[in-house]
């Protein structure tokens, strides 16, 4: 027999095994979809999160200011300075005028203002530097870096040292954030693993004479093991194909609602532009998980 | 073919199941071996097919000692031999066509031997008509009949029958007899493990008693089984 036959009979005995357990071939699909739901959850509210990072992040900056009498010149040589270090993601330059326009632009409803900015014969704001970092972690080596600058001179003032706190706290939320959400998802993915292990192991527990019979009437045991795990594999297709068929019109949904909450983000995008990956993964997924557990839960009885 | 050298054998919670057990056995005997329950016979037929290994002795077949396969030999032994059980041990999910062509898939035959020779074994034990039933749809006598079936499928050297006569009725058990009788002309050899008299007198050949897991008779020719 060559192997291209046995490896049909193999799929082939797995299939007749899945349909003749029927009752417990769609419980242990069902369980395995619902891990897979769940999984899937966890990428969405992964993704969720980093995006509610990434928007948090993108809000916090140092602005550098500068003396009055200092030039164009002298500011642009400390912005190159600061684009060139890796920590630096990017620094906006704020000029003396553009920094007034703001300004009036801020306070255009108050007249008080307004007539004492008229009174001044000359514009008393600085020019400025806006610095966002790679890392907000990293704010504090960029000051450093600036203070050991050899233009220092030129720097009236950093507002770091008045931000510090807010900046701090919205790092410490954000790490926050992060571990926790990795945290909870590996504990649920770790709960998950485990549903499916055992769900499969009852499954072949109730086997479990079937396959000492089978090692007694002289069965090697791939022979016995292959179309337990062709089963197992099966179970996975099938609660990824379910998993998908529920999940994307569950997304197409609740997108446009999340949308609202957090501008500017979209679940559907995500999940479709990254269609091919998803299904990929969850396959991945669904059959190693099968696979795995069969292979596990199959061992003990193939001591005899 | 068989045999055994100073076999002993003890269970986990320290019952000594076999005691001290020197046995020959050559091609193409008919051997009873009879005793009360928990005598050791089905200890004895359980080191043969290496569901268990004693604790001390050889056993050998065919000039294979048993304590030196490895895991991955045990299957190539058991296809050497035919094994029929009280219980059947037919596997549920598979009818008795399936039942009997896992006993040849196992040993890499082809689907055309499978289908040439499952029908005329089924025919030979009478199971024609039933090929596509389960086992949770055929009587205790078809049951065993198909385990016989299924234990001379791969023309083994030997059958090993653990009192396949225990579920049956008085018409079944004879003609599980008879069948085991015919399959012994032909030159197969079996040991048949029973604690029923009349059928071990019936048979008449060598006789093997066993009591308290010793060995505490063996008579070659015309055996009775005597208390």
């Amino acid at each position: 027999m060559n192997y291209r036959d046995t490896l049909e009979k193999i799929i082939a005995h797995g299939w007749t095994n899945f349909k003749r357990n029927s009752y417990l071939s769609i419980g242990t699909t069902g369980v395995m979809t619902l891990v897979l739901l769940l999984f899937a959850g966890l990428m969405s509210l992964n993704f969720l999160s980093t995006k509610i990072v990434e928007s948090l992040q993108d809000k916090v900056d140092i602005s550098v200011y500068f003396k009055t009498d200092s030039t164009e010149e002298e500011v642009m040589l400390i912005k190159k300075d600061l684009e060139n270090n890796s920590l630096v993601k990017s620094v906006a330059y704020i000029s003396k005028d553009k920094a007034l326009e703001d300004f009036k632009k801020l306070h255009a409803g108050d007249p008080l203002i307004q007539e004492s900015l008229a009174e001044l014969s000359e514009n008393p704001l600085q020019p400025a530097l806006n610095i966002k970092a790679v890392d907000p972690m990293k704010f504090g080596d960029i000051v450093t870096f600036l203070e050991g600058n050899k233009f220092r001179s030129f720097i009236d003032k950093i507002n770091y040292y008045e931000n510090e706190a807010v900046i701090s706290r919205v790092q410490s939320i954000t790490n926050g954030v992060r571990n926790w959400g990795l945290i909870i998802s590996l504990l649920l993915a770790l709960v998950a693993i485990m549903v499916t292990f055992n769900t499969i192991r009852l499954t072949i527990y109730n086997q479990k004479n079937e396959i000492e019979i089978m090692r007694l009437v002289g069965g090697s045991n791939w022979h016995i093991r292959a179309p337990y795990l062709v089963e197992g594999s099966l179970y996975g297709i099938l609660a990824v194909a379910v998993t998908l068929i529920i999940f994307y019109p569950v997304v197409f949904l609740i997108s446009p609602k999340l949308g609202v909450l957090i501008p500017g983000v979209s679940l559907v995008g995500y999940f479709f532009s990254n269609a091919i990956q998803f299904i990929l993964l969850l396959l991945v997924i669904g059959i190693l998980l099968g696979v795995a557990s069969s292979a596990i839960a199959i061992r003990r009885f193939l001591k005899i | 073919m068989i045999k055994l050298k100073h076999i002993s054998t003890i269970y986990e919670d320290d019952f000594m199941a076999l005691k001290d057990i020197n046995l020959e056995i050559k091609h193409g005997e008919f051997v009873s071996l009879v005793g009360p329950s928990g005598a050791g016979k089905s200890t004895l037929l359980k080191i043969l097919t290496r569901e268990l290994l004693a604790n001390d002795g050889e056993a050998i077949i065919d000039g294979v000692n048993l304590a030196e396969l490895d895991s991955d030999d045990i299957p190539f032994l058991r296809r050497k031999i035919g094994t029929v059980y009280q219980d059947f041990k037919l596997l549920s999910a598979k009818n008795a066509f399936e039942n009997v062509a896992f006993a040849m898939e196992v040993c890499g035959a082809s689907d055309e031997d499978i289908n040439k020779d499952v029908p005329k074994l089924l025919s030979i034990v009478g199971l024609s008509d039933k090929a596509n039933n389960f086992p949770h749809q055929m009587s205790g006598g078809e049951k065993q009949r198909l385990a016989i079936a299924r234990a001379l499928i791969h023309r083994p050297k030997m059958i090993l029958a653990d009192e396949p006569t225990g579920n049956l009725d008085m018409v079944n058990t004879y003609d599980i007899v008879k069948l085991l009788l015919k399959i012994n002309e032909l030159g197969t050899t079996i040991i048949l493990a029973t604690h029923n008299r009349e059928v071990v007198n019936t048979i008449g050949k060598r006789v093997i008693s066993m009591e308290m897991g010793k060995i505490v008779r063996d008579q070659i020719v015309q055996g009775k089984y005597i208390i």
